[in-house]
């Protein structure tokens, strides 16, 4: 035990040799990306799957590589080897288990200044794994579910090219090189999600996308440059004491921020520690600013209005309430892209942003309880729209959506490891399903209706197994992940309070009881419709086929790791601080979420319960969970099919339909803002553009001028006589206008 | 002596025959001599002026133009006979080449 102990606490490369090559993760998927997309034709089916797969693979290697470097120990010293040139704070900060590199600056414009520096940490070491690795698997996957499709190259291209842009989002040290992976993930999923562009639904759906996230993207852009000015101010304002308790100087944060610029998450980072801390004549939360474009307002003020401009770009990305509407359209594209972006990487990034910044959302409640609220209420939307749809990729997006709301409430509420862990192991059991749909769609000649599916159980045995793991995971039965990652996020938000808000715990906490029932509920619906019961009388194919090894290895691996991911939740660490019992994934992201618990714990904006969840707890969520799942069973074994024949209710046909439709969000969307933003464009291409801009003043100016041009014509006649007489008339009136100005 | 209005109107009368012949007459010599008519009638008054205050500028300027109106007469001339070499005609209103 002691051995292996240490044998996972050295890194076969050492830290300070690794961290230089850092950017080879994102080049790798890059380079494979190049290579398929301009050469993909020429090197012919095999070698592009090659590349594509082994481009991804080499990635993951290396992630692997630099997520054992963080955690690396000189075995004499007991110290961390893994080394954070931190201008911040400490040189050296050996506490963070975190491998930097700064490649030096990338632009600067007077004293704003963004370098390309990479940084990975437990929060994104883990991250990578996942991109890397289910990024793989379902790279693995395409090559045989794309098989026959003739633009395999550019699929792989743009598969690559996702997986490169995701990795920068992740591994991006500063807000601005952030952004830079979050529109290349947003790129690439337009491209993917219209990658049939011969279809112009599908087109539209990736129309759809882009547009959805260009709204919350100019929201988070509004928003870093708002943290700009906030820093800018922070650093004129505040002085030697407000620093004192966060271990820098103002010295020395005013020449990191020259030297790093002032979007880096650490910078960000130490200014939140040193913003509650507010002793007489500090710079605190309730400071206003006293100068630049900010003059007026108060600190927390403008940090509240950030965080919330940053939500709606997390909603834009992470399919939250304004602006998810693009997600269950986006099903339009391959299914494995719906696993890859749609349910494992892209749709996380929101998540992933706050909990890097959590230090920042913790110090406004107003924000959190935003973000707890807009979660639970997706989550709670998108379960009751997933009950009645019948396309088995639509239920699974919704109940994406419903997850993601569920991570939004735990970060939202302030446990943030736990939305972490959830946003992990939703990957694995999501992406399961996902590729399950895919097998299944497969296997019945691209049927997606489920009512036109099931009995698949005995004719898929492979893919019956894992999407049956992956449903109890999702569902959260006993002991998959699904469960414990769930229910330690109700559990703190249960617990925790927001200061100054104190309903929003409760009230998220009963939401999110009903979504889990809601998500028991739809999820066994699924499951009996597609692989239970008879055959379908409206079936395409009269038999199913069990799909290649391709397909069903990563099924059985994702399968595999939503079962055994679970005991990261388990309470088997001590806490460093109080010894109490604390959950590997807890203990395990601890150095990144110390500094958000340092400003909880002077701030006071938000009371944390660390606690573990206790049996009767655990029993409580259970029987939640298995209520939902019962009653599906109910129903759709025993109820539906003895009505079979008798007419249905209206009101229950009204209410299906509604659902079915979505609730008309995107007619209300269609009526209130779509309709008058082409009224408006209309009128604006009408009079501004074709008539004012087209017509008066450039075809105008032309008119004119042709016109002056024709009627001069004449007056050049060429006769020097004619000249003559103008000349000798303006003598004339030369002479005239001296003669009156004498007599005056 | 006769006052100096009595120059004056007359100039202005000279001036305003020579202007009347050169925009009128068709024959370039004729508009060339009429151009001289206009030139003499500002000499009148220079002299004119010249003999008012008594000092030398004015005859001075006369001297001038009479000097620029002879070489002026002179290129005109040569102008006006390489003309008619090349075109056979010496009226104005036949000479519009400088519309091109």
């Amino acid at each position: 035990m002691t051995s292996l102990s240490e044998f996972l606490q050295v890194a076969p490369v050492a830290p300070d040799v690794l961290a230089p090559s850092l950017w080879l993760i994102i080049a790798l998927p890059l380079l494979g990306a190049f290579i398929c997309g301009v050469f993909g034709k020429m090197l012919g089916r095999a070698n592009v799957h090659l590349i594509a797969c082994s481009t991804v693979g080499g990635a993951f290697v290396l992630s692997v590589l630099t997520f054992w470097a963080t955690s690396s120990m000189d075995l004499e010293s007991r110290r961390l080897l893994s080394f954070f040139v931190n201008p911040f704070g400490q040189d050296r900060d050996y506490v963070r288990y975190a491998l930097a590199y700064d490649y030096g600056t990338w632009f600067s414009a007077g004293d704003f200044r963004v370098n390309f520096g990479l940084m990975v940490d437990h929060l994104s070491g883990i991250l990578l794994l996942v991109i890397t690795g289910v990024g793989f698997l379902i790279h693995l996957y395409s090559t045989s579910y794309m098989e026959h499709d003739p633009a395999y190259a550019r699929f792989f291209a743009y598969l690559n090219l996702f997986v490169a842009a995701m990795l920068v989002l992740v591994m991006a040290d500063n807000l601005v090189l952030l952004f830079v992976g979050w529109e290349g993930v947003g790129m690439a999923s337009y491209l993917l999600i219209g990658f049939w562009y011969e279809d112009p639904a599908k087109a539209w759906a990736g129309r759809k996308a882009f547009v959805t996230n260009r709204i919350g993207d100019f929201a988070f852009l509004i928003a870093t440059f708002l943290m700009v000015l906030t820093v800018g101010a922070f650093t004129r304002q505040a002085d030697e004491r407000d620093f004192t308790s966060v271990g820098t100087s103002s010295e020395r944060y005013a020449s990191a921020l020259s030297d790093k610029g002032p979007v880096t998450f650490l910078g960000l980072q130490k200014m939140a520690e040193a913003l509650p801390d507010g002793g007489p004549g500090q710079v605190n939360l309730s400071t206003v600013i006293n100068a630049g474009p900010l003059e007026g307002y108060t600190f927390g003020g403008v940090m509240t209005a950030a965080l919330l401009l940053f939500l709606l770009g997390a909603a834009g990305k992470s399919a939250q309430l304004p602006l998810y509407v693009w997600l269950p359209d986006a099903m339009a594209g391959p299914t494995p892209v719906s696993a890859l972006i749609h349910a494992a990487t892209m749709v996380t990034a929101g998540v992933y942003l706050f909990s890097r910044m959590s230090a920042l959302l913790v110090l406004s409640p107003t924000a959190m309880a935003t973000v707890a609220i807009i979660g639970a209420l997706t989550s709670l939307l998108a379960a009751l729209i997933a009950f009645a749809q019948d396309d088995i990729k639509k239920v699974l997006a919704y109940s994406t959506v419903s997850q993601l709301g569920i991570m939004f409430m735990g970060v939202g509420m302030g446990i943030f490891w736990a939305a972490v862990l959830h946003l992990v192991t939703h990957a694995f059991f999501k992406a399961c399903l996902f590729l399950g749909a895919g097998s299944v769609m497969h296997g019945n000649g691209d049927e997606t209706d489920i009512k036109k599916l099931g009995g698949l159980r005995r004719e898929m045995k492979w893919t019956w197994g894992t999407f049956f793991v992956a449903t109890l995971a999702i569902t959260g039965i006993v002991p998959l992940s699904g469960f414990f990652s769930k229910d330690a996020i109700f559990h703190g938000v249960h617990h925790n309070h927001l200061a100054g808000l104190p309903w929003v715990s409760s009230v998220v906490y009963y939401l999110g009881l009903l979504i889990a029932a809601c998500t028991a509920f739809y999820m066994t619906r699924v499951y009996l419709l597609t692989f239970e019961g008879p055959r379908s009388k409206e079936a395409r194919v009269a038999h199913a086929h069990e799909s290649a090894w391709q397909m069903t290895l990563p099924l059985v691996v994702l399968a595999i790791l939503s079962v055994v991911s679970s005991i990261y939740a388990w309470p088997l660490l001590k806490a460093s601080s109080d010894g109490r019992p604390q959950p590997v994934f807890e203990n395990f992201l601890s150095p990144v979420f110390s500094a958000m618990n340092r400003v909880v714990a002077t701030g006071k904006t938000v009371e944390l319960d660390t606690s573990v969840p206790a049996m009767g707890d655990y029993v409580f969520a259970w029987l939640v969970a298995v209520s939902g799942g019962a009653l599906a069973g109910f129903l759709y074994l025993k109820f539906f099919p003895s009505r079979a024949g008798q007419p249905v209710p209206a009101f229950a046909r009204a209410v299906r339909r509604a659902a079915q439709n979505k609730f008309y969000v995107d007619e209300l969307y269609e009526l209130v803002i779509i309709r008058p933003v082409k009224f408006t464009a209309f009128i604006l291409f009408r009079v501004v553009d074709a008539l004012l801009i087209d017509t008066v003043a450039v075809r105008g100016t032309a008119w004119v001028t042709a016109r002056v041009g024709s009627a001069l014509r004449y007056v050049q006649s060429g006769d020097a006589q004619a000249y003559a007489a103008v000349m000798a008339l303006a003598l004339v009136g030369g002479v005239a206008y001296a003669l009156i100005q004498v007599l005056q | 002596m006769v006052p100096i209005p009595y120059y004056l109107l007359l100039a202005a009368a000279l001036f305003c025959m020579g202007m009347f012949g050169v925009m009128v007459r068709r024959n370039a010599l004729v508009v060339f001599m009429c151009v001289e008519l206009m030139l003499n009638a500002a000499n009148l008054t220079f002299l004119a002026f010249a003999r008012m205050h008594g000092d030398v500028i004015g005859h001075v300027s006369a001297f001038f133009v009479i000097a620029v109106a002879a070489s002026e007469a002179a290129i005109g001339l040569a102008i006006v006979i390489a003309v008619f070499r090349s075109r056979g005609s010496v009226l104005v209103e036949d000479l519009r080449t400088m519309k091109h």
